[in-house]
């Protein structure tokens, strides 16, 4: 059942119709504005860095030495070098994805026995932005960084790689590791555009 | 010799008219965007040439090297007629619009006016209803839906305000006794000579309507973008389509701002301060804050429905401007 809300039509008295009062007002309310100032971000010379946990460009996170406990035991079994990218080639990212076909992961087994990753390319094109790969990887290697500047020129530029995505993740870490995990930035950008918050 | 003399001359003042409006026209593009994007707090155009200076440039030529498409299906002749139509009639009125007295400059007498017709006026208002006509006739020939609602609604919306425009304009000619558009300025001296303070009802119809002639918003129902997807020119494209917004809303607008202007606020009268060229700084002043005016109300209204507009006009506007003649001629009767 659809709920009908019904609303009086807010009856004028004698003297707001003659003089157009309302029309007054709403020219009043925007002469105000016409004398405030711009909130426009002047996109290609001024950029505002979205919060942390912005879902842009993937990126690889690396080998450093501050891996989750799941890397100490899938580690074991693969040939990783350290400062390279930490992925394990386990296919969890493409399970989660609804698109799986834009992932081309291939892996291969070295001599000695171990794993080794040696493709991983991503078809951004194709790909939504909804993160659920960041979830899915165990671990905590694939990430979503905060550079959403993805266009190109042509197609085949849009198809990532695992050493472009390991240098996105050393930079992203670089920049914003230590940043506390918040939903909004609170910083100077944000206050400029929209004031001071104050909470309660 | 005289006659080729006053040919001559008539040609050369009206291209430079017709080229100063298309100028004009184009800078008061950059006027409104800037105006419309300071009151929704944006910059407007910023890049192009020192705060956009530039931008009406760019604008015009990518609207002329746009690919020009005619849908299969339109009716040709109309289709082509309609945005000649919708513009052609607009700039026509510059001719009886006068900008100032004659004035002498190097010895030769120089008319700041195309032609000083004794029924200027009515040539204005024939000239303005003929502009319509394309509009209503972009909406026909398209041969689409949205055009055609667009078509019909200011049809509708034409023949409401088209009455109390009319009549609106009798108490300002009452007044000054003639359809010469300078000698309605000439009737009107001094401060409180000008007829805003005599006829402040038809002020405000004749605002009405020149909202609804030049499609601007509170009634824009023509081209309503959200419902009708910019109306009667929906499927015009490149400079066919850039002639009927220029047509309406800028070379419009500022011709019916100059006509308000000079039967309510005096014309080009004005202290002189400013030399031999007050006359036509006062008249761009009191023209540019008109269209301002416009522009404002643009910017702040939402957008009337096609029965609520007519409803106006027929049954507020038009009641008003007949009191506004009958109270008018009472008064002259009176002081004779
Ligand atoms: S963000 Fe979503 S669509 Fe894109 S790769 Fe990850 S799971 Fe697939
Ligand atoms: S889920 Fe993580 S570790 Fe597994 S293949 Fe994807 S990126 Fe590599």
């Amino acid at each position: 059942m659809i709920k009908v809300k019904f609303l009086e039509r807010p009856n004028l008295n004698l003297w707001e119709k003659v003089f157009f009062l309302d029309f007054i007002n709403g020219l009043k309310v925007t002469f105000k504005n016409l004398l405030r100032k711009t909130i426009t971000t002047k996109y290609p010379y001024e950029k505002l860095t979205p919060p942390k946990r912005f879902r842009g460009v993937h990126a690889h996170r690396v080998k450093d030495g501050q891996e989750p406990p799941s890397f100490a035991v899938l580690g074991k079994f693969m040939e990783i070098n350290y400062d390279e990218s930490r992925c394990v080639a386990c296919y969890m990212c493409q399970q989660a994805c609804p698109m799986p076909t834009l992932f081309k992961i291939e892996a291969v087994q070295l001599p000695n026995g171990k794993k080794r990753v040696t493709k991983f390319e991503m078809n951004l094109l194709n790909c939504l932005y909804c993160g659920l790969c960041v979830d899915a990887c165990p671990v905590d290697c694939l990430i979503m960084t905060d550079i959403y500047e993805s266009a190109n020129y042509h197609r085949k530029n849009c198809v990532i790689h695992m050493e472009d995505m390991s240098d996105r993740g050393r930079d992203f870490d670089r920049r914003r590791k230590q940043e506390k995990d918040r939903i909004w930035i609170d910083d100077q950008e944000r206050t400029k555009l929209w004031g001071q918050i104050r909470w309660t | 010799m005289e006659i080729l003399g006053t040919v001559i001359g008539v040609v050369v003042k009206s291209l430079i008219f017709i080229v100063g409006m298309f100028l004009a026209a184009a800078y008061l593009t950059l006027i409104e965007r800037k105006f419309a994007g300071h009151v929704q707090q944006r910059p407007g155009p910023l890049h192009v040439g020192f705060h956009g200076l530039l931008q009406p440039i760019a604008d015009a030529l990518k609207v002329l090297t746009k690919e020009d498409i005619v849908p299969a299906n339109v009716d040709r002749v109309l289709f082509y007629l309609a945005s000649l139509l919708a513009f052609v009639p607009a700039i026509m009125i510059l001719a009886v619009i006068p900008f100032g007295e004659p004035f002498t400059l190097f010895g030769i007498e120089i008319k700041p006016y195309i032609t000083d017709l004794n029924v200027g006026l009515i040539l204005a208002l024939a000239f303005g209803s003929i502009s319509i006509y394309g509009v209503i006739f972009a909406g026909w020939a398209s041969n689409s839906k949205y055009p055609m609602i667009g078509g019909l609604r200011k049809a509708a919306v034409l023949i409401g305000y088209e009455v109390a425009l009319g009549f609106a304009m009798v108490g300002p000619l009452m007044m000054a006794g003639s359809f010469s558009l300078r000698e309605i300025v000439a009737a009107q001296d001094g401060f409180f000579g000008a007829f805003i303070w005599y006829q402040p009802i038809a002020f405000i119809v004749i605002l009405f309507a020149i909202l609804a002639e030049t499609g601007r918003t509170p009634f824009d129902v023509q081209e309503a973008e959200a419902e009708l997807v910019s109306g009667y020119n929906t499927e015009y494209s490149g400079m066919k389509f850039g002639l009927f917004p220029l047509a309406e809303w800028y070379i419009g607008t500022f011709v019916l701002s100059a006509i308000a202007v000079i039967l309510f606020f005096g014309g080009w009268k004005g202290p002189q301060i400013f030399g031999f060229l007050s006359p036509f700084i006062w008249f761009f002043l009191k023209v540019a804050m008109m269209f301002m005016f416009f522009l404002w109300v643009h910017w702040t209204l939402p957008r009337y429905r096609v029965d609520q507009i007519t409803e106006i006009a027929w049954k507020v506007m038009l009641p008003l401007s007949l009191l506004n003649i009958f109270i008018t001629a009472i008064i002259i009767l009176i002081k004779g």
